[in-house]
């Protein structure tokens, strides 16, 4: 597809987006609320064919961001989207692993370190920290210190 | 007094002894071209000496999920039966011809006794009792089954040779061909089926010495050191000495079956050296400059290259022996 | 010196140990083997296996998960076994002391299971080969 082509394709889907910018050429930002985020994932992913990169996830104090990147390899064209989980005691989201099996991991690693819940992951069990970590320690969130360790 | 020389022989000259110092001096020469293609410099003389001394120094840990006997007894196996190869060859040039009339072991015996090397290793690591160790056994295995062919190969068109030359016209006994001393007077590798089967024969060698491109079984970076993970101390510096002897003990074989063996007399002892130091370094050139082979690649490589070449060059040979050309 | 000790000093080899580094170090551990600096004219081997090891060079911060195959590779090794803990990290946690999954140096995890280990310190952020050459000689002299 060309990028103007992609452009239109996206605009399909603008009823479950709260934002949509392209500042540049090759720079798609889209923004969601969580309940519309697997929809959205599985339309770049199936329909307009782009290829999972990554997802991070960052804790902002009152709630929760999951960045997802994909690259339009075609046109280099990278799409970010981001995913805001309002509930800061109890983040859940979709897990998108049943539709792309390498995010298997990548939503462990956010579980594991940020304590967001992923529902229907297969396996979410302890990636990065070690089988001895308390439960409901999660050392990346903003109020997490060091001193509180074990 | 026979047991006194017969000791003699066995332990000093030419066996335990010089055989060892010899191969230690192998090991070095190894390492030591080895450093000057890679422009550094490399080990002092003593290094593997300074190896196995350290290695006997250390403690021999014996893993518990580990076979104890078989884990103990594969090393000691493997060094006795390196060890025997190499009096059973040196015994052509340096024992004298009258007590050379008893049945010291002809060429078949050498066969034999080159294999039990690699079946102790096997053995040895498939009693360790470790994953890594499993992998590599499996490995030595495919490995030693894709060469051995080749090498019997090789053997049989050394055998046609000695044959053609000899003149098996008169009356002698066939077994007399098989003999070590006979087959090292004449020299196969000027012939063209001969040069084929030196060459498959070398990278043979090359295999059951554990070099590049064959040292697949004992990858450290794969696996972690494979077959010889989990020996140490004084097991593995039996281990270390048993190769230093086979550096000692395969091209030896080489240069009595292609090359025409050592000889007595000053002349031809140095020219003969000079033989063996040529196929070690035609060994030591081919490790530097080839990346390690897949297994699967190597059994390829052994009975669909090799193989094929093999046998075209027993038909050669046969047909040289049928037309008396030595030269094919 | 008896005979064991003199013949160590003559041919120490060593086992990579990676317990949570940046991998910086790494690459200047396996520096020395290139022919610039050459280790292996002082018969220093880089070994597969523990267990052939006569010196563990430990890179990195011990986080937790990485602190009990430390001590796994330490008691496999066989002794006589020196330990090198080589760089900031491995010295003394370098910047990662408020970490959250860091146990500590590696001579506090090391002196923990044996506390007669010898272990050298060779710092820098990563140390350069020249002196983790330096540091393998002074500690063979001491020997």
């Amino acid at each position: 597809m060309s990028p103007d082509e992609l452009f239109e394709k996206l605009n399909t889907i603008k009823s479950s987006l709260t934002l949509f910018d392209q500042p540049l050429d090759n720079r798609i930002y889209l923004h969601c609320e969580s309940e519309n985020c697997f929809e959205i994932n599985k339309f770049l992913f199936q329909e307009v064919g782009a290829r999972f990169v990554i997802a991070t996830a960052i804790d902002c104090e009152q709630y929760f961001e999951i960045l997802y990147h994909y690259s339009y390899d075609q046109t280099g064209c990278v799409i970010n989207l981001k995913c805001f989980i309002r509930d800061h005691e109890n983040p859940q989201v979709e897990s998108i692993t049943p539709l792309i099996p390498g995010a298997e991991w990548i939503e462990r690693e956010m579980h594991d370190l940020e304590g967001i819940d992923f529902n229907n992951h297969p396996c979410l069990e302890r990636l990065i920290l070690s089988d001895d970590w308390p439960e409901g320690e999660y050392p990346l969130r903003k109020d997490w210190t060091h001193e509180k360790e074990i | 007094m026979e047991v006194i020389r017969h000791l003699f022989w066995l332990l000093v000259f030419p066996g335990f002894l010089f055989t060892v110092i010899l191969g230690l001096y192998a090991c070095w020469i190894v390492r030591k071209v080895t450093a000057l293609i890679h422009h550094r410099i490399g080990p002092p003389a003593l290094q593997p000496l300074y190896d196995v001394l350290k290695l006997l120094g250390k403690e021999t840990l014996i893993p518990e999920a580990a076979n104890k006997a078989v884990f103990i007894w594969a090393p000691v196996v493997g060094f006795a039966s390196v060890l025997l190869l190499a009096i059973l060859l040196w015994a052509v040039d340096f024992i004298p011809a009258r007590d050379n009339g008893m049945f010291l072991g002809d060429v078949i015996v050498a066969i034999y006794l080159m294999v039990i090397p690699s079946l102790a290793l096997i053995l040895g690591s498939s009693a360790s009792g470790s994953p890594h160790a499993a992998i590599g056994t499996a490995r030595e295995m495919k490995l030693v089954m894709s060469y051995e062919l080749v090498l019997v190969m090789a053997f049989i068109v050394v055998l046609i040779k000695t044959a053609t030359f000899h003149g098996i016209s008169d009356s002698q006994n066939d077994a007399q061909l098989l003999s070590l001393s006979s087959i090292a007077q004449y020299t196969p590798a000027l012939s063209i089926s001969g040069l084929l089967a030196f060459l498959a024969a070398l990278l043979c060698v090359q295999a059951k010495l554990g070099f590049t491109p064959f040292d697949i079984p004992e990858a450290e970076t794969e696996i972690a050191g494979g077959v010889l993970i989990e020996y140490s101390g004084a097991l593995l510096a039996l281990w270390k000495l048993a190769q230093a002897v086979m550096l000692v003990a395969f091209p030896l074989f080489l240069v009595i079956l292609f090359m025409g063996g050592i000889g007595t007399g000053f002349g031809s002892v140095l020219l003969g050296l000079g033989k063996y130091v040529l196929v070690l370094v035609l060994l030591i050139l081919i490790k530097n400059t080839n990346p390690r082979m897949r297994i699967d690649q190597t059994v390829k490589f052994f009975w669909f290259y090799c193989g094929p070449v093999m046998a075209v060059a027993i038909v050669l040979a046969m047909l040289g022996n049928y037309y008396d050309k030595w030269w094919l | 010196m008896n005979w064991k000790i003199w013949s160590l000093k003559k041919s120490p080899w060593v086992f990579h140990v990676n317990t949570g580094a940046c991998n910086n170090c790494d690459i200047e551990v396996v520096n020395c083997l290139t022919p610039k600096f050459d280790v292996e004219r002082f018969g220093v081997t880089l070994v597969g296996s523990p267990r052939h090891a006569d010196a563990l060079l430990v890179t990195g911060v011990v986080t937790a998960q990485a602190a009990p195959r430390l001590i796994q590779a330490y008691q496999q090794a066989s002794k006589p076994c020196v330990v090198f803990a080589i760089g900031a990290c491995a010295c003394g946690t370098g910047i990662f002391r408020t970490g959250y999954h860091v146990v500590g140096p590696v001579d506090k995890i090391i002196k923990e299971v044996d506390p007669n280990a010898i272990i050298a310190f060779v710092p820098g952020c990563p140390p350069k080969p020249e002196a983790m050459i330096s540091g393998i000689v002074k500690m063979l002299n001491a020997l």
